[in-house]
């Protein structure tokens, strides 16, 4: 039976319909818009593959819709059966054999030219649930830039743009995997293991990715992004990171919230350079709480724009807008400001600063990002953490940390 | 008489008419309490189903047919007396023994009572498949014989792995030689004979293997008892002060220590105590440079490899953290030319040395 016109056009455009919804507009995470030499390799790769690829297979459906359409029933006697067609049968084992030969030759070098080792900047990452942490090693330097003292950061890895950086990768707790979709392909994170991935960004801009490795609760809360700077950015970056701590002047809102920090926060968070009533350095011990043994490093949070595995905004959306079709000429300059981009010379609060967010974080993160951390549910961590317990602090607590973490720049 | 469906019907309803009874008087006769009323409905409803399925024969035709009562397949006398009754008895006590006892019990239970009510249904319907005793004991075989054959089979290796297994586990390296010394021997002398001009009769190859199978399935039975022979270890890793610091080998704690290293790949660093008496780390991202300075994740498993390269047994050392928290992890002394594996995590930073080697020490850092 023939199916009416109405109804097929109804399936055509059904079908129409799905395919349009692959054609996101905006998309930061699309490997099909490579911004590096590894993706930009990657790309060059699979689109001739892709293109032989879709040909041979219309080809074949053209041949099954042809044979359906040729010998479909109409009544017919059965027509006289076969059994095998050798001639038929090697021509069809041989051709996509030969095909598959000669795309083997540029995959598999591709793969080994991936792996090239010139770099001029060596960053380790180390993912844990749910968040990665980066750091810069001492005594290195980076795309021409010295790193004088070890640095560390989480969720955003600032790279020198337009310079070859091999990403030193592992894990503390279960496999993740790092990828940055528009830099190059993904890589796991194996604990006790190493694995080594090369970024390059062609110009300054932000780069977005996701872990993807299933690796628990939070796996879909457990993004990252690589922000490319200049080198002249790179160098002013690296001089904030490792800029003297400041401590808040005294009597303010942030006084108070420093020594909150150091009686709730400093047991897991590191803030470098704080020092207690002795003038000892206050130093995190992590792995007495969180069962990874790592809590991110908070000395700078505010040069961030987002938080947690990266996944809540640290700035409005409309500065976060802005920042991101910034020019690559122009990114930079505004991205070094953090949470003060935007913000007019004269005005003393910042303008893009997404103080909802951090509060909502601060007032209970488990309830913003699920995470292991119900006290009476870690029998099998022995008590440790995997995450950030609800502390209970109250509304006071929090206007004077974040008043303090606002400093933190 | 009764057609088969009304049956089944007048047999519901008469069942409801009596637990209908059994409730309302173990309820204290309220007979107008929900439950009794329901069960009474039931019972009127089950009656009026049956009597119109028994008005219209099942709407079967054939059932029309007077005779065909006593002739049609439905009708026929089941087979041979059937085991799985017996089975599904022995899974519903088993399930009873479990509850009070091990889960374990319950658990197999479960499975048996699940076997044997598939095994008896699919029985029962192919017993009544056709009028033809041989057709229905075919019917069976080609549905649940696709379905018994795997799993035996793997029901038959399971035991023999784990026979195997438990003797292996048992038996250390000697008594490991000669028994299956023995038993490849017994192998092959049974095979000349099998292949031999004069074949054994069938009944001596049966008998030969259930032999065979036995002896196996004890043997694994009695080695699982008596559990598995001591283990020797052979640490690489050693956590002592005395140890970590100790110049060279020491001959009793390093006589057994392993001197090869299969995990070469996706290491932290290989760390080379060169000849002149240098130690050196080379760093994946470093590549040829040969360097003084290690960086490696907090609370990270880091893993090293040891070469030693100099003309006597060293042992590499990791010292992290100080006074009360400092920690050492080392090797075992490596022979000259061998290798070995440090694996180890740092909270703090400190050095990478090869005791008694001055000068030579790499730093390491945790950020
Ligand atoms: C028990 C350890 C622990 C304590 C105590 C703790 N945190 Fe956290 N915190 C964590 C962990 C773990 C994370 C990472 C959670 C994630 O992203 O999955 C985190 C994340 C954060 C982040 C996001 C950082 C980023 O860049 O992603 C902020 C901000 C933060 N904590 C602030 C605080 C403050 C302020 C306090 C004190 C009131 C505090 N934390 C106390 C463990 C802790
Ligand atoms: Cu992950």
């Amino acid at each position: 039976m023939l199916v009416k016109p109405s109804r097929r056009a109804a399936a055509a455009l059904a079908g129409l319909g799905l395919l349009l919804v692959g054609c996101a507009k905006d998309a930061p995470q699309d490997t099909f818009r490579p911004a590096g030499e590894n993706a930009r390799d990657i790309d060059g790769l699979q689109r001739p593959l892709f293109y032989v690829a879709g040909v041979v297979g219309l080809i074949v459906f053209a041949f099954i819709g042809y044979a359906m359409w040729k010998f479909r029933d109409r009544g017919q006697e059965i027509p006289e059966q076969s059994h095998g067609n050798p001639k038929l049968e090697i021509v069809l084992t041989v051709l996509p054999a030969v095909i598959l030969a000669a795309f083997a030759v540029p995959a598999v070098s591709q793969v080994f030219a991936l792996d090239k080792s010139d770099n001029e900047c060596v960053i380790n990452v180390t993912g844990q649930q749910w968040w990665w942490e980066y750091d810069y090693e001492k005594g290195s330097t980076c795309g021409g830039v010295e790193i004088p003292e070890s640095i560390v950061t989480a969720g955003e890895l600032v790279i020198p743009a337009d310079t070859p950086v091999l990403l030193r990768i592992t894990s503390r707790d279960v496999i993740h995997s790092f990828w940055i979709p528009r830099l190059n392909g993904k890589r796991d994170a194996v604990p006790g293991r190493l694995h080594t991935l090369r970024m390059h960004a062609d110009e300054p801009g932000i780069y977005v990715g996701q872990c993807t490795e299933f690796c628990g609760l939070s796996h879909a809360r457990m993004r990252q992004a690589a922000v490319a700077l200049d080198t002249a950015d790179f160098q002013a970056w690296v001089d904030n990171q490792l800029a003297p701590y400041q401590a808040p002047a005294e009597g303010t809102l942030a006084a108070e919230g420093e020594s909150e920090y150091a009686a709730q926060c400093s047991r897991c968070h590191q803030v470098n350079g704080l020092t207690d009533d002795s003038g000892n350095p206050v130093l995190a011990e992590p792995d007495q709480s969180v069962l990874a043994g790592a809590a991110p490093n908070l000395t700078n949070l505010m040069t961030r724009t987002a938080f947690a595995g990266w996944t809540f905004d640290l700035i409005s959306d409309e500065c976060r807008d802005r920042l991101w079709n910034e020019p690559s000429e122009t990114f930079g300059d505004v991205y070094l400001q953090g949470v003060w981009m935007y913000t007019p010379a004269d005005a003393t609060t910042p303008a893009c600063f997404n103080e909802l967010n951090l509060r909502e974080w601060l007032r209970n993160p488990p309830a913003m990002k699920p995470m292991y951390t119900d006290p009476d549910k870690l029998e099998a961590t022995d008590g440790l953490t995997r995450g950030m317990p609800n502390l209970n602090l109250t509304d006071e607590q929090i206007e004077v940390l974040v008043a303090y973490l606002l400093e933190r720049k | 008489m009764f057609t088969t469906g009304s049956k089944l019907l007048f047999g519901a309803s008469a069942l409801s008419l009596v637990t209908a009874l059994v409730y309302a008087w173990s309820t204290e006769g309220a007979l107008s309490s929900a439950g009794t009323l329901g069960l009474l409905s039931l019972f009127v409803i089950f009656a009026f189903l049956g009597g119109v399925n028994y008005a219209n024969r099942d709407c079967n035709v054939s059932s029309m047919d007077e005779a065909a009562v006593d002739t049609a397949a439905a009708a026929q006398r089941p087979g041979a007396s059937s085991v799985w009754p017996a089975v599904v008895a022995l899974g519903i006590a088993g399930l009873v023994v479990g509850a009070v006892s091990k889960p374990a019990v319950f658990k197999v239970a479960v499975v048996v009572l699940l076997a044997g009510l598939v095994e008896w249904m699919v029985l029962g319907w192919s017993e009544r498949a056709g009028g033809d005793a041989a057709f229905n004991a075919d019917t069976r075989r080609r549905m649940l014989h696709p379905l018994e054959f795997p799993v035996l089979g793997a029901l038959a290796l399971g035991a023999i792995v784990y026979a195997f297994s438990r003797l292996m586990l048992r038996l250390d390296k000697d008594q490991g030689r000669i028994a299956f010394g023995v038993v490849a021997a017994l192998v092959l002398a049974g095979a000349f004979l099998f292949a031999g001009k004069r074949k054994p009769s069938k009944r001596a190859v049966l008998g030969i293997s259930t032999v065979a199978a036995i002896a196996l399935l004890g043997a694994g039975v009695a080695s699982a008892l008596q559990g598995q022979r001591s283990i020797d270890e052979h640490p690489t890793t050693r956590t002592d002060t005395e140890v970590c610091l100790q110049v060279g080998a020491d001959e009793e704690i390093d006589a057994d220590a392993t001197q090869s290293v299969s995990a070469t790949s996706n290491l932290v660093a290989n760390i080379y105590l060169k000849a002149d008496g240098s130690l050196v780390a080379h760093v994946s991202g470093y590549p040829d440079e040969a360097r003084a300075q290690l960086t490696v994740p907090r609370r990270a498993q880091v893993n090293l490899l040891f070469h030693n390269e100099s003309d006597e047994a060293q042992r590499l050392t990791a010292r992290t953290g100080e006074g009360e928290d400092e920690s050492l992890v080392c090797t075992a002394a490596v022979e000259e030319g061998d290798q070995a594996f440090l694996s180890f995590q740092a909270v703090r930073g400190g050095v990478l040395l090869v005791p008694g080697l001055v000068g030579g020490e790499i730093e390491l850092l945790v950020p």
